[in-house]
């Protein structure tokens, strides 16, 4: 028996598997259809004049590059909830002599295959979503049928999302132990603190350096992107550095005053792990780091455009980013709730049979849920306030008091923070452990 | 209610079970009294109906026909078959204890947090509950070892806890799914001491389900099952054996 008909034994459409199964092919459908948008969007610049495509094709780039990372993300969590559907089988597999190599080829095929009828069903959503897409205007016009890609970047589009769900299922299947007995994950050791602090304190002051000598650095355009790109980049890796010592620390402080099982469950789960806990809430916290920045950054050329009108695609500037600015915002949220839906559906099915052995014991489900809800929507609101303060901070000597505090930035960040917690809060509810476990029964 | 002939008052008490699983029948007309202070063992081949003729008992699944009565001092009778999941639930966590053979404890939490969660979820405050939670392992033996999370305990160890959990509530009934089967032969056997002194020692029932006879044979009573039905009723000295016995 080959690895194909392994691939095939274990991915085939079942009952049991079913609801692990959808929801992995739906969470690429979306992205699938979302990254098509983006990159018809993008594509459409291509028709303004030169001097503007300058300026928007990097700005569309940046959009485009922000969903590789959830995408990969996601693709990981994905590869890891199939493995878990089928935790059993590949662990009786093992038993029967399959090598380790075997096993993580088939996790890996049927990952590409979900990938790949996922961005098929994407393709089939972005052109059912692409009428409404058009609707979008930038400079001063609808974007219309520009939306529409050529069939050979839609092609290639659909190879790319499985070629980087099959990278990142190989990624992720080397934190998965899968044994003759059992798949565990694999714990990897921490960075210790003092570095985290010494990378921390550096980049923070590299930030400030380069934001407040921005004249200096930044003559163009261009080179302006360019420096907010690597603080951006910077921001990120600031963000992940201090995030699961921000996430254990509100844990902490919970575990000390929970009275109810499940505030006393919600925190040790934290605890537990809690650069897991930061990896599944980073999208919300990065969301609000990009809506203070892109906020400010379009309040910022509203208030210089409102007093010099060129009659040239430059007006129309200001305008357009802040588009960009909430499109990119609402399409990290949906790569947000994609993978919150499938890495609580993994982590359920991780603890399918504490669950309900938990529920024998006379645990209601509901405790269970909410103890599983507080675990996710604690650190998730912790990060988004946290970093949406930190961000400002950082942003103020560039962009001044008056431009953080504008209205537009305010309501933009604090749109941003409640929009991205509801959703992330909406999608777990189909990892609801009575309801994700009674199909598997 | 009658008392029966163990001298207490049935706190259980099973009639005509019947639970079919597509085309298994897995329990066939099962009827069966359980006294207070008593320990009993459910022993049977695999596939006989031990673990659902337990988890009918407990109320973790609903027989498709027959009824069970629980008859708890102190409390008015209650008909399981006629509770709702919410309520059986609810009579699972107050009025029974569990030991499983995995243990089924909390990995992310304690042991004396383990312990104590089955009184928060019955309402008692954090500080009470993790109170009395230590006493109960340090009663167990397990003095020093309250802060342990699961992976730093040894398997006896960890069942020590889960029958602290069991009885921290004042269970009146413990129901037991294999307990020392994952446990070498003299662990087993402290464990299954801890569990009786904890149980009938202390004048509470327990129902036990085992593939070892050394272990049923400590208890007061054993009864077999074949093909979900109840073939053998046997007390210490004494033996029943027929379909519907008792």
């Amino acid at each position: 028996m080959n690895i194909l008909h392994f691939a095939w034994l274990l991915g085939r459409p079942a009952k049991t598997r079913l609801a692990p199964q959808v929801l992995t092919v739906s969470a690429y459908a979306l992205v699938s259809a979302v990254m098509l948008i983006v990159l018809g969007g993008a594509y459409s610049f291509t028709r303004f004049e030169a001097e503007a495509q300058g300026t928007y094709l990097p700005l569309a780039g940046f959009a485009v590059v922000l969903l590789i990372v959830p995408l990969m993300v996601l693709g990981s969590a994905a590869a890891r909830l199939s493995a878990r559907a089928n935790d059993r089988a590949l662990s009786s597999l093992r038993l029967l002599g399959a090598t380790g190599s075997q096993i993580r080829s088939v996790a890996i095929i049927q990952a590409s295959v979900t990938a790949l009828v996922g961005a098929l069903a994407g393709v089939v959503l972005y052109l059912a979503c692409a009428p409404l897409a058009s609707l979008i205007s930038f400079q001063g016009s609808p974007i219309g049928t520009a939306i529409y890609l050529p069939a050979w970047v839609l092609a290639a589009a659909v190879f790319a999302v499985v070629a980087l769900s099959a990278i990142s299922a190989a990624v992720g299947l080397r934190k998965l132990m899968i044994t003759p007995l059992a798949v565990a994950t694999r714990r990897s050791v921490p960075v210790p603190s003092w570095i985290r602090a010494a990378i921390t304190v550096g980049s923070i002051l590299v930030l400030s350096l380069l934001f407040t000598n921005l004249s200096q650095v930044a003559q163009s355009i261009a080179m302006v992107l360019i420096v907010i790109l690597g603080g951006f980049g910077l921001g990120m890796l600031i963000l992940n550095l201090v995030g699961p010592y921000l996430v254990s620390k509100v844990a902490q402080s919970k575990l000390k005053k929970a009275q109810t099982p499940q505030q006393l469950l919600a925190a040790r789960m934290i605890l537990e792990n809690p650069a897991e806990s930061w990896r599944q809430v980073s999208g919300v916290a990065m969301a609000s780091f990009v809506a203070v920045i892109g906020g400010s950054g379009a309040a910022m050329m509203n208030a210089t455009s409102a007093q010099e009108a060129t009659n040239t695609w430059y007006d129309y500037l200001p305008a357009d980013i802040l588009t960009g600015v909430l499109l990119t915002l609402a399409i990290t949220f949906i790569c947000v709730a994609a993978s919150s839906a499938i890495t609580q559906s993994a982590s359920t099915l991780d603890s399918a049979e504490l669950y309900s052995g938990l529920h024998r014991l006379g645990m209601d489900w509901g405790t269970m849920n909410a103890a599983r809800v507080k675990s996710l929507m604690v650190p998730a609101l912790a990060a988004s306030i946290a970093f949406a303060i930190a961000s400002t901070l950082l942003v103020l000597p560039l962009a001044g008091m008056a431009i953080i505090f504008s209205p537009l930035t305010v309501l933009t960040v604090i749109a941003a923070v409640v929009l991205g917690l509801v959703l992330v809060r909406i999608s777990i509810t189909v990892a609801e452990p009575a309801r994700l476990l009674a199909s598997r029964e | 209610m009658l008392e029966n002939s163990f001298g207490h008052p049935p706190v259980l008490h099973a009639q005509n079970l019947y639970r079919s699983f597509g085309a298994t029948t897995a329990l066939n007309g099962v009827s069966l009294e359980i006294s207070l202070g008593e320990s009993l063992a459910i022993m049977g081949p695999s596939g006989s109906g031990k673990s659902t003729l337990l988890h009918a008992l407990a109320g973790i699944e609903l027989p498709d026909a027959g009824s069970l009565a629980l008859n708890l001092p102190g409390q008015p009778p209650v008909n399981v078959q006629e509770l709702s999941d919410k309520a059986r639930t609810k009579l699972r966590r107050g009025s029974f204890g569990f030991v499983f053979q995995s243990g089924l404890l909390i990995p992310e939490l304690t042991a004396e947090e383990n312990v104590a969660m089955a009184l928060m979820i019955n309402g008692v405050p954090r500080a009470a509950a993790i109170a009395q939670a230590d006493q109960a392992l340090i009663a167990l033996g397990l003095a020093g070892m309250e802060q342990r999370r699961m992976g730093q305990l040894s398997g006896g160890q960890m069942q020590r806890v889960a029958i602290a959990r069991a009885q921290v509530t004042g269970a009146m009934v413990v129901f037991a799914d294999e307990p020392t089967g994952a446990l070498d032969s003299a662990t087993g056997a402290e464990v299954l001491d801890t569990l009786l002194d904890c149980t009938v020692g202390q004048g509470k029932s327990l129902v036990m389900v085992t593939h070892d006879p050394s272990v049923a044979a400590q208890c007061d009573r054993v009864v077999k099952l074949h093909d979900g039905q109840l073939i053998s009723d046997s007390r210490r000295g004494t033996s029943v054996s027929g379909g519907d016995v008792r």
